[in-house]
């Protein structure tokens, strides 16, 4: 039992997986602000670029505890980012049921880590919550915060309560084709250099 | 002018105050003038810890970001020049104070001093060092990033040949491969000093609240207050 508590180690690890992910996540939020349809179209990017250094993370997943204790950090991070408190439940829910079935296959299995990091990667979806759940005042507030009325709409056609299930699935599906395409690079460029 | 120094804390309480207050959109003039009082409050103790550049640079930042918000811009204006500009204008105004307040807090806590108020908060031992390692690793990732370009435009391969995907890849592989030979030299020295160890850590450095801190506490206690009453409670 005591073999299974993570370590100083196992947390810098995770900290500075983080630290990359968040940096990925911003990275492709940037470009959100040249049309709203890109801001729909995170659930596409960020799985696939960010599955290069999740499945790097993966590889040195060995206990339970470490995908959930990131999926608090980003919970965390996304608050104090102005985000808001709404998409943190999804966030560590997404975190600790990845965390389980990764925890089934034992941490090798690679059938496992590529449904896992799609189940991860719906977290991404946790950043469309303030536009659903308070679409009316998250609208005055984006048109108060100066976005224009063009900007908002298109925001709005693409990203409601109704194509939330879509994107949510399109999260989880990028996210298992990003996961082979991680997995490859990770197999062109780490394991050759005797990384993992 | 004396640095004022203040508790980590009170730091934290003051990116959690700040992000509240930023996150709730703002209409009238007044919540307006808070929200603009609180960022005043980062800029200032930036001023004196001597950091007079960043100081600048983000109040014209903001200064401006909000002047193109109220005077030229409004809703109505379309376009894709006027989106675009609003969009970031907006983006600036809306998260330039949070950001204040991170970098203020980054650049001015060291990392024992981060542990040790972690540590007097009771917060578990996991979060506080992955929290630690996001923090301090925020500015390495950037300088690390900027030598990988520089070397790449020195090779004349900026652009990755123009595909996109050789962008991320020329990008992202030496910088991950950089992090992971940071990461093992970063967890190395933490074991030498004694983290993960079982025994209580002791720290050099005396976490008191003084003063300047509970100034700090009861100005934001007192924004927040009155921007919760001004908004909700009308």
């Amino acid at each position: 039992m005591n073999d299974n508590k993570l370590k100083a180690k196992d947390f810098i690890t995770v900290g500075i997986f983080t630290a990359i992910i968040f940096a990925v996540e911003f990275l492709c939020g940037m470009l959100g602000l040249i049309h709203p349809y890109i801001v729909a179209s995170y659930v596409i990017m960020i799985p696939l670029v960010g599955a290069i250094p999740m499945m790097l993370f993966y590889t040195k997943i060995e206990k339970f505890g470490m995908l959930t204790l990131m999926s608090i950090l980003i919970a965390i991070i996304m608050f104090v980012a102005g985000m808001g408190w709404l998409g943190a439940p999804l966030i560590i829910i997404s975190g600790v049921v990845a965390d389980l079935i990764a925890k089934k296959g034992g941490y090798k299995s690679f059938k496992s880590t590529v449904i896992s990091y799609g189940v991860f990667c719906l977290w991404i979806c946790a950043n469309y919550f303030p536009v659903i759940v308070t679409a009316k005042s998250y609208r005055q507030s984006l048109l108060d915060g100066g976005y224009s009325a063009e900007y908002c709409d298109n925001l709005f056609r693409a990203i409601n309560s109704k194509t939330i299930a879509f994107l949510l699935i399109l999260c989880f599906v990028f996210g298992m084709i990003g996961a082979f395409l991680g997995k490859a690079v990770v197999k062109k460029h780490f394991e050759k250099a005797g990384i993992v | 002018m004396r640095p004022i120094t203040l508790d980590p804390r009170t730091k934290l309480a003051m990116i959690f105050g700040v992000s509240f207050i930023v996150m709730v959109n703002a209409v009238t003039p007044l919540e307006w003038a808070i929200r603009i009082a609180i960022t005043m409050i980062p800029i200032l103790l930036m001023i004196s810890e001597g950091k007079y550049a960043a100081a600048f640079r983000f109040s014209l930042l903001y200064g401006i970001a909000l002047l193109l918000l109220k005077c030229f811009l409004s809703s109505e204006s379309t376009g894709f020049l006027s989106a675009m500009l609003l969009g970031y204008c907006g983006i600036i105004a809306q998260f330039m104070p949070a950001m204040i307040t991170a970098w203020y807090v980054i650049r001015t806590t060291k990392i024992g001093e981060f542990m040790s108020a972690m540590q007097k908060m009771h917060v578990p031992d996991g979060i506080a060092v992955s929290l630690a390692v996001v923090m301090r690793f925020f500015p390495t990732l950037k300088e690390e990033y900027s030598a990988i370009s520089d070397a790449m435009r020195m090779r004349g391969i900026a652009f990755g040949g123009g595909k996109v995907s050789k962008m991320i890849e020329y990008r992202m592989i030496p910088l991950l491969f950089s992090c992971v030979s940071i990461g093992e030299e970063l967890s190395a020295a933490a074991v030498t000093r004694g983290l993960g160890a079982p025994m209580k850590r002791t720290s050099p450095y005396e976490l008191r609240l003084k003063a300047a801190d509970w100034i700090i506490f009861g100005i934001f206690a007192l924004f927040v207050g009155l921007f919760v009453a001004v908004k909700y409670l009308r």
